[in-house]
């Protein structure tokens, strides 16, 4: 029962009134940039964080900040989707099959009011299932060496792409330049590295700069080069009438969608899209022929939305306790820890209790801030919904700058910062992912550390790494995340694909 | 056809080649060689990325198309303003070089100019004001200095 004293004390922490505050300012916050057009979760996270920095916010406060942005990004993803049958983000392509037509049926108010519950549902049940694993988890990692760490990096990135990814090669080629460029910088021996005697380059590249780069600045140019500037068509919302019995309705429906979401949240390779995906599959077999799916059914929007916001949940519990993400949007949370000096991993539910135990609260919290705001306020979100991308965007650009400009006024972390945008927009065109780039930034160093600590060890007998039964495990599922997509992947995007195509009749989804 | 990925794979081929080299040119560190050096991990990624690059050169993926006609321009105007947003941030200060930014982005974006630089010059003072008075963060005021309060 000692979680039980932790969490408590974390609520201690998360209900503090300006940490409570920053919660509501993150939750409102994420679900705006869910919301908006152009505006992914990683990107908006992304560029909250060099603002978090300037601000001076403490660890916990900047944390729990976040951490709501990032939770109601996940809510934020519905409305378009409900609305305008676009998602908002990856994961929410799901709720366009029943929420859409739903909204024909001039229903849109309730079936935004059913995923708001349901999206709550969902990440409740999966932060109860956090709380409850990751200080197991957390204790098994501890036995980890540093070998078993060296191949847990490399499991993190093989199965980044995901079984459902395209090319893992192109997954390993991301992982590599962005381990390069972590290496960039006088390391840990004193030697300079590719620093081409430029005194800027000592220190290393800020992977802040690289985050914003890489997804601000390429969006503003994918957008501006798919001339998808102009507005979308306003949306009205009829007036909510939610009987208790329509509640009643999909709240099974919401529980399996939340523990199928964690699961699928938890486990590497997986990820939010799979989580919604199989939420949806699953429900539409449990119902059977009583449901009417694609057709309005409100649990076909209920349960990929409960998937979706469990699995993003779930998706922390291996960035809080291995400091390993597996997702785009907690690698960018990864990246706010590492910058404010906290090493994730195992040691930080000891080392930084107080920290871990605030951000869960303040996520138990956030949930409930976010079912508040997002039932009566949804229509200022859909009137935002309306802002055409071609004010958007240039401002969102303009906030990446302020942002970075801040953190050290200079004008040098600007080209920078436009450089690796320009990069992002390349790489993006050649299908090469982004999200393992970010990783091999932030876990380089990491990575580095462990091997030469493990050389040390065995004194430079390379065979350690596959030494214990553990480190063998990881390399093998590693292997697995990298072979898996070429035998799996064509199916499971194949009837991924079939399902929203056959529903929805409109194929462009991501 | 597929001539994005041959190319790219041979341009990283070059990368690997010129990265593993660098890593081949860095000094013994303080106190002897050890199993392990500075140049171990680079070199390691050098070789990992040369081997998938060639991969990448033998099975490419059909090619997205590049934009070369217009857009492909106007994407070149969206990053030079990009690099004189940030090369005139400070000297014209942040007010008047946010107002040309933005505006200019938005407009290339399909706004009325006149709306365009509007939103921009209100993006530029909104931001600059919260960020003196509310978040006490300076930003430079350039040009407009002579409206500062001391």
């Amino acid at each position: 029962m000692e979680t039980l004293g932790f969490l408590i004390d974390g609520f201690g922490v998360a209900l503090a009134p300006h940490n409570l505050m920053f919660a509501l300012l993150g939750a409102f916050l994420g679900t705006l940039i869910g919301a908006l057009p152009g505006l992914g979760p990683a990107n908006g996270v992304a560029i909250l964080i060099p603002l978090a920095f300037s601000l001076g916010l403490a660890p916990e406060t900047a944390l729990i900040m976040l951490t709501a942005v990032y939770a109601g990004a996940m809510y934020g993803g519905r409305i378009s989707s409900i609305l305008l049958n676009i998602p908002g983000d990856e994961p929410a392509m799901m709720t366009c099959l029943d929420g859409y037509p739903m909204a024909q049926q001039g229903k849109a108010a309730e079936a935004l009011a059913i995923s708001a519950i349901a999206s709550f549902i969902g990440s409740l049940v999966a932060t109860v299932g956090l709380i409850l694993l990751a200080p197991v988890l957390a204790r098994f990692a501890l036995t980890f060496g540093p070998a078993e760490y060296f191949a847990l990096f490399l499991l993190a990135f093989a199965t980044l792409g995901g079984i459902t990814g395209k090319n893992p090669v192109k997954t390993v080629v991301a992982a590599c330049l962005g381990l390069m460029v972590a290496t960039v910088g006088i390391d840990s021996t004193g030697v300079q590295r590719y620093t081409f005697g430029t005194l800027e380059l000592y220190e290393g590249i800020d992977f802040i700069i690289a985050i914003v780069g890489l997804f601000a600045i390429s969006e503003l140019l994918f957008f501006i080069e798919e001339r998808a500037g102009g507005g979308k068509a306003k949306m009205v919302v009829n007036k909510l009438k939610l009987s208790w019995a329509d509640i009643r309705n999909i709240l099974p429906s919401s529980l399996r969608g939340g523990v199928l979401g964690f699961i699928a949240g938890v486990l590497p390779g997986a990820g939010a899209s799979l989580g919604s995906f199989i939420g949806y599959t699953l429900e539409k077999k449990a119902v059977g022929k009583k449901g009417y799916f694609g057709e309005g059914d409100p649990r076909g929007v209920a349960g990929p939305e409960a998937g979706n916001n469990g699995a993003s949940s779930g998706a922390l519990v291996p960035m809080l306790t291995l400091g390993v993400p597996g997702s785009g949007t907690t690698a960018v949370l990864l990246a706010l820890l590492i910058s404010l000096n906290i090493t994730p991993g195992p040691l930080m539910f000891t080392q930084n209790a107080d920290i871990v135990w605030g951000v869960i609260a303040a996520l138990l919290i956030g949930n409930f801030l976010l079912l508040i705001l997002n039932i009566p306020l949804v229509g200022i979100f859909v009137k935002l919904l309306s802002v055409p991308p071609m004010f958007l965007l240039p401002c969102v650009t303009m906030i990446a700058f302020v942002g970075i400009y801040s953190i050290s006024n200079t004008t040098f972390d600007l080209y920078f910062m436009v450089a690796f945008g320009v990069a992002g927009y390349v790489l993006r065109k050649l299908d090469i992912p982004l999200v393992p780039i970010i990783l091999g930034l932030l876990l380089g160093p990491e990575m580095e550390k462990n091997l030469s600590h493990a050389m040390g060890i065995s004194d430079g007998d390379w065979s350690i790494l596959w030494g214990s039964g553990l480190a063998i495990g990881l390399w093998v599922f590693a292997g697995l995340g990298l072979i898996l997509p070429y035998i799996v992947g064509p199916i499971l995007r194949r009837r991924m694909k079939v399902t929203t195509a056959a529903a929805a009749g409109n194929p462009e989804g991501d | 056809m597929a001539f994005n990925d041959r190319i790219f794979g041979i341009l990283l081929i070059v990368l690997a080649v010129a990265y593993g080299w660098g890593a081949s040119q860095f000094p013994e560190p303080f106190g002897g060689s050890e199993s392990i050096g500075p140049d171990t991990f680079p070199t390691l990624l050098a070789v990992v990325l040369g081997l998938s690059s060639l991969y990448l050169i033998v099975r490419p993926d059909p090619d997205n198309a590049w934009p070369w006609s217009r857009t492909g321009i106007e994407l070149i105007v969206a990053v030079i303003v990009l690099v004189l947003y940030a090369m005139l941030l400070e000297p014209l200060g942040f007010i008047i070089s946010t107002t040309l930014a933005v505006g200019t982005l938005c407009w290339r974006m399909g706004a009325a100019p006149l709306r365009a630089y509007l939103v921009g010059a209100v993006a530029g003072v909104v931001v600059f004001l919260l960020f003196s008075f509310a978040l006490d963060l300076a930003l430079p005021l350039g040009l407009l200095s002579f409206l500062e309060v001391s």
